[in-house]
């Protein structure tokens, strides 16, 4: 029932997005009663329009609205794990010693210099300036998970 | 001027003294870190340019090597002046008003270091 809902729905999305879509895709939409033909490039981007359309046999809808690339979204484990790596690379660090509480000055033993340039390398990880006012702050691996997450924006 | 000397004579009184930049130690500090960051962004980008025979990272570890010489300093208007030196340096250097020959200065020592035990000292000629 909600297939049919949605395929009145596309029927009157097709006028005004022919002039969007390719001439590929408002053969698609027309063509409304195909077998699932995959383009993997239209789903890969909304894996939520995606799971819909497997279970609804709609293959068209998907390809109605704009895709963009992006990364996939930041969770706080993955932030951490890509700073413990960054960390474990460092090679003035001892990666047996590093834990996510360890601080730089006093359990590593490194310089204000030193934790500049480490700063400097999770900028570089992320993609992102941090300015020295708050990097001179992130003394261990655990702030500096949580100031990048309040930056990115993310959740728990 | 007036306000030097008397910084100069009153060594253990604290004056209150005309700042070049920072007010304080940790102002001071900054700008130092904000120094070393500029050019540890700097090193690749010269290694590239001036077609050095050095790499990467002994172009940052000199950089450390010529920072961590002054770590010892506490004045912030001695700091302040290094890190105008370090600027003017890092400004030569990113414009290429720099040669080769005067970047790779930094890679060998010009003076000898000074005899600090007796046996090195005698050798010089001065015996104390």
């Amino acid at each position: 029932m909600a297939a049919r809902v949605l395929q009145q729905c596309v029927r009157s999305f097709a006028r005004p997005s022919l002039r969007l879509c390719s001439s590929n895709l408002a053969l698609r939409v027309t063509a409304v009663q195909a077998v699932a033909v995959h383009r993997p490039l239209s789903f890969a981007a909304d894996s939520r329009r995606t799971r819909w359309l497997v279970q609804s046999r709609i293959p068209s809808v998907g390809v109605l609205c704009r895709q963009y690339g992006d990364l996939p979204p930041l969770t706080l484990e993955t932030i951490k794990e890509r700073v413990m790596y960054v960390l474990k690379l460092y090679d003035k660090i001892n990666p047996e010693k590093l834990q996510t509480s360890s601080h730089f000055m006093k359990d590593l033993g490194l310089d204000s210099l030193d934790q500049v340039e480490i700063i400097m390398a999770m900028e570089d990880e992320f993609g992102f300036e941090i300015p020295d006012a708050e990097a001179e702050k992130l003394m261990t691996p655990e702030e500096i998970v949580q100031y990048i997450a309040d930056k990115k924006d993310v959740y728990e | 001027m007036a306000s030097t000397a008397a910084t100069r004579t009153a060594a253990g009184a604290a004056k209150v003294v005309k700042p070049i930049f920072s007010r304080d130690l940790d102002e001071a500090k900054r700008r130092v870190r904000e120094l070393y960051r500029a050019w540890y962004r700097e090193v690749p980008n010269t290694v590239a340019m001036f077609q050095l025979d050095i790499t990467t990272r002994q172009g940052r570890d000199k950089v450390r090597e010529m920072f961590d010489k002054n770590k010892h300093i506490t004045d912030p208007r001695v700091i302040d002046m290094l890190v105008i030196k370090g600027k003017m340096e890092l400004q030569e250097t990113i414009h290429v008003w720099k040669q080769k020959t005067h970047i790779m200065r930094y890679f060998y020592e010009s003076e000898e270091p000074r005899p600090t035990d007796f046996l090195s000292k005698f050798y010089r000629g001065h015996d104390q």
